[in-house]
């Protein structure tokens, strides 16, 4: 077992240079870099100015060197500055000789961001279950086609649509939610009780966007599950010994369709960091998703760089732990990985 | 997609019904009074509050309510003092004089005297700053301080733009600054300054907070905090407007012309203005392609262009045609050109003198049909523009296909290499009527702003001559000259000027009902809120 965790941290190393020297090439290769985004065409910006620039950000050197460089940096972990003029650190706050604290801009965005995926997450698995079980078991009757018909609605509306009318209607109309934002002005002064639901208000909307075109594939696959395992033979057994119904499903039969969820929410770690523009730029939540958007926009390359090594390093070990876990909870499988 | 979204809103806009009643009259007189919160929005986040150093919108939207520069413009674009009392300029037009206004203070009551214009003055002139906008101020040869309060700058020649130079400049505070890497310094996050507001707070990727500064060169503001929150999506901004949660937004013409007036109940607290806008748009050609390059096919598409449809299907009747690249209703627009109208007749003509013949409805000359591709950024407007101008093109015999591109592919790709034949993009009305980086002959390197190739003796010695006569009516004359060749010669065709659309929420007093030329936001250390109008800041 040990030996095959090793096998395979060990190969994690290589993809990871693979994916970042194809990432560094193919973003490179988008024309344009930083200097030439932020005043094209700003008639009181000369273009020595612009050369000037390119030459501090070492942007004219041989895009080999400039990954070399890059590399060298990452190795120590160093993940550098934003080319931005802010300049600020792309993952962790610098403090500087005064002693004056320039936070990082992934530190930033990325609570943010996880709070948001894991309520997500959360809500996208627990509901599905319940949605596909009831699905499952009232199989080709009206709670399963209503089921079906109520997530692929979800599934299909446009977000930023629903979530402008929802907008409307519960912030405008009626003033009960907050439109945008992820705090009231006058944040500081509340009470830590006020602060806590204040924010969970804020978070009601963007969650629930986010929720509902997530509904369908999770939900399905619980249905489907269910239904093939419904078929099988043990069940009929228990059935026949005399088991409660609710013992058949919840024990027999849900606990061996909820097995293929796991790889399923394995792989759901990297995306655990990604936001989403749309919902991002609507609710104006300061996420990863905005900050990676702006950032390739901006072609602004540590930043870039810095979000696709981390979202590659958890892609990688959110494969691991998937397995894992899968190993873990099936018991066939973990016999072969033994072996 | 704006459109599409502005229709659902609508949608929603009668499907909903609005069951609140709001009884409050903001249309009521009310007395000057100091103190409240102005709340706007920002569709991005400042970078860096040194102006010099960021390149973004917003950073300088807010560092210029913290920093002054030498000199501003007063409310009919004319210059005034602003850290600087007076100011001599020398007979042979190459040394400036400013005398300091004395005794002013940074915020954190540190004297201003000369040793920070200097400072500032070495700063954007060093070769290790990292700024965009050296190269005007390194056309100053010497720099000194006489004593405290007097300043004097010289120029090798004569540089008739010298004072908007000054008046762009922000002056930064010499103590803060000496010891600190200007291209790297937390000051830039958390500046003093000498304008009416300082910094108060700044919560990353949400929203900045700013406070009156007691020291404020030019007196303290009525309007004691103002907070900026940032919210990209201009949707969200416009339903944060109309729920009263912010009090000011740019708006867009369909919002103007078509959801306004559909509402009386937003009528009842909020007030639209409607001014000039900063910026033009027009088609431009690679003047060192065929067929570009024979000035008749230029008139031809100028005057097979219906530009009144462009402003009105576009911008919806909101803007206005230009002839000469300055502010409509400003000193240096040359109001006496005469303009090209709509005449697809007279196009047709001049294509015939020139050579070409109608084949198979579209022109053609030596067996090369004229015909070519039209390339515009992202922006919805100039695709819009692009559609309209290709079916006209259309009608008189030329075929001209639309390509939309992202900024910076369109930028590096075509516009650097260039490698275009046509564009539908914009410039900015700029104060001073200097157009030497666009217009002039030696501009066309790679990178440099003459991109589409213009070279004209006579226009190249007219914008020499323009950058060194101090004069006021002789540049005029110059500048008049200028812009009758340029619309003569019709290097691109002016489309439309666009009006800056404000929508500001009635509680906000002391907006001025006419705009000035310098635009309705000039006064807005004179804006108050009433008491009686200013929201529970604790409720929201």
């Amino acid at each position: 077992m040990l030996k095959y965790l090793l096998k395979r941290i060990i190969w994690m190393i290589p993809m990871l240079i693979g994916i970042s020297l194809i990432s560094f090439f193919i973003m490179h290769l988008a024309p344009g870099d930083i200097t030439s985004n932020e005043s094209a065409f700003n008639p009181k910006a000369s273009e020595e100015s612009r050369q000037k620039l390119r030459k501090m950000y070492d942007l004219d050197k041989p895009i080999i060197v400039q990954y070399g460089l890059w590399l060298k940096r990452i190795i120590k972990l160093d993940f550098g500055s934003s080319f931005a003029s802010h300049q600020r650190p792309v993952l962790w706050e610098e403090k500087d000789k005064n002693g004056n604290i320039k936070p990082g801009l992934i530190q930033k965005a990325l609570p943010i961001t996880l709070l948001i995926n894991l309520l997500t997450i959360f809500l996208i698995f627990s509901i599905s279950i319940v949605l596909g079980t009831i699905a499952a078991v009232r199989k080709n009757k009206i709670p399963d086609r209503m089921i079906t018909l109520f997530v692929f609605v979800g599934f299909a509306i446009p977000g930023f649509w629903l979530a402008l009318l929802l907008m409307y209607s519960l912030g405008v109309s009626n003033q009960i939610l907050p439109i945008s934002g992820l705090h009231s002005i006058g944040y500081e002064q509340m009470s830590p009780i006020t602060q806590f639901i204040d924010m969970l208000k804020h978070l009601i909307l963007p969650v629930f966007i986010s929720c509902l075109s997530g509904l369908a594939g999770i939900s399905l696959y619980v249905r489907n599950g269910m239904i093939e395992i419904l078929n099988q033979d043990f069940i009929k057994t228990a059935r026949a010994k005399g088991l409660y119904e609710k013992k058949v499903i919840f024990v027999h039969t849900l606990k061996n369709a909820l097995l293929p969820l796991i790889t399923i929410l394995g792989l759901s770690i990297p995306g655990l960091i990604g936001g989403s523009v749309i919902a991002e730029s609507i609710f104006a939540i300061p996420g990863m998703g905005k900050l990676f958007y702006d950032a390739v926009l901006m072609r602004d390359f540590p930043v870039v760089m810095g979000i696709l090594t981390i979202g590659s390093i958890l892609t990688l070990l959110g494969n691991l732990i998937a397995d894992l876990s899968y190993a873990w909870a099936d018991p066939r499988i973990r016999r072969g990985l033994t072996k | 997609m704006r459109l599409i979204l502005t229709s659902i809103l609508f949608i929603c806009l009668f499907g909903c019904n609005k069951s609140q009643i709001e009884d409050v009259n903001f249309d009521e007189e009310a007395s000057q009074e100091s103190g409240g919160t102005l709340t706007n929005a920002m569709i991005g986040e400042p970078n860096n509050l040194i102006a010099m150093i960021a390149g973004d919108g917003a950073s300088s939207l807010i560092a210029g309510q913290i920093f002054n520069s030498l000199l501003k413009y007063d409310e009919n674009l004319e210059f005034e003092g602003d850290l600087a009392e007076s100011w001599e300029i020398s007979e042979d037009y190459k040394t400036i004089k400013f005398n300091l206004k004395v005794q002013k203070k940074w915020s954190d009551n540190h004297p201003i005297t000369c040793k920070d214009v200097l400072f500032t003055w070495k700063a954007v002139t060093h070769p290790d700053t990292r700024t965009p906008y050296g190269s005007d101020y390194q056309l100053v040869s010497s720099a000194q301080c006489i004593n405290d309060y007097q300043f004097i700058a010289k120029y090798k020649e004569p540089y008739a733009p010298a004072l908007e130079t000054w008046a762009s400049l922000h002056i930064l505070p010499e103590h803060l600054l000496k010891n600190e890497d200007i291209n790297n310094t937390y000051f830039s996050l958390n500046p003093v300054g000498s304008n009416y507001y300082s910094l108060d707070s700044w919560v990353t990727g949400q929203q900045l907070k700013l406070k009156g500064n007691p020291n404020a060169v030019h007196g303290k503001p009525l309007i004691d905090n103002k907070v900026s929150r940032i919210i990209p999506d201009l949707s969200s901004q416009f339903m944060e407007l109309i729920a009263g949660n912010i009090d000011l937004m740019s708006i867009n013409p369909i919002q103007y012309s078509r959801v306004f007036p559909n509402r009386p109940e937003l009528n009842k607290k909020i007030n639209l203005y409607k001014e000039m806008g900063n910026g033009y748009t027009y088609f431009g050609f690679n003047l060192k392609k065929r067929p570009f390059d024979d000035i008749n096919v230029r008139k031809a598409i100028s005057l097979a262009i219906d530009r009144q449809e462009i402003i009105d299907g576009v911008l919806l009747g909101l803007g206005e045609e230009i002839t000469s690249p300055y502010k409509p209703g400003t000193y240096w627009e040359n109001k006496n050109i005469k303009k090209l109208s709509f005449n697809p007749e007279k196009a047709k003509e001049l294509l015939e003198n020139s050579g070409y013949r109608l084949n198979n409805n579209i022109y053609e000359k030596d067996g090369i049909p004229l015909s070519f591709e039209i390339l515009t950024n992202q922006n919805k407007q100039r695709e819009m523009t692009a559609v309209l101008i290709q079916r006209r093109l259309q009608d008189i015999g030329i075929d001209a296909s639309i390509r939309v591109i992202e900024w910076a592919s369109f930028v590096n790709r075509f516009i650097k290499t260039g490698e275009f034949q046509a564009v539908v993009l914009g410039w900015s009305l700029s104060l001073d009527p200097d157009q030497y980086s666009i217009w002039h002959s030696s501009q066309q390197g790679p990178g440099q702003f003459n991109f589409i190739g213009y070279s004209n003796k006579t226009v190249d010695n007219l914008l020499e001559k323009g950058r060194q006569e101090l004069n006021k009516e002789k540049r005029k004359a110059i500048y008049n000259d200028f812009s009758s060749i340029l619309y003569d010669d019709q290097p691109i065709i002016y489309l439309y000027a666009g009006y800056g659309l404000s929508a500001i929420h009635k509680k906000i007093k002391g907006v001025k009902k006419l705009s000035p030329p310098a635009g309705i936001y000039h006064n807005d250390y004179e804006w108050f809120v009433p008491n009686k109008f200013r929201r529970n800041e604790m409720s929201l």
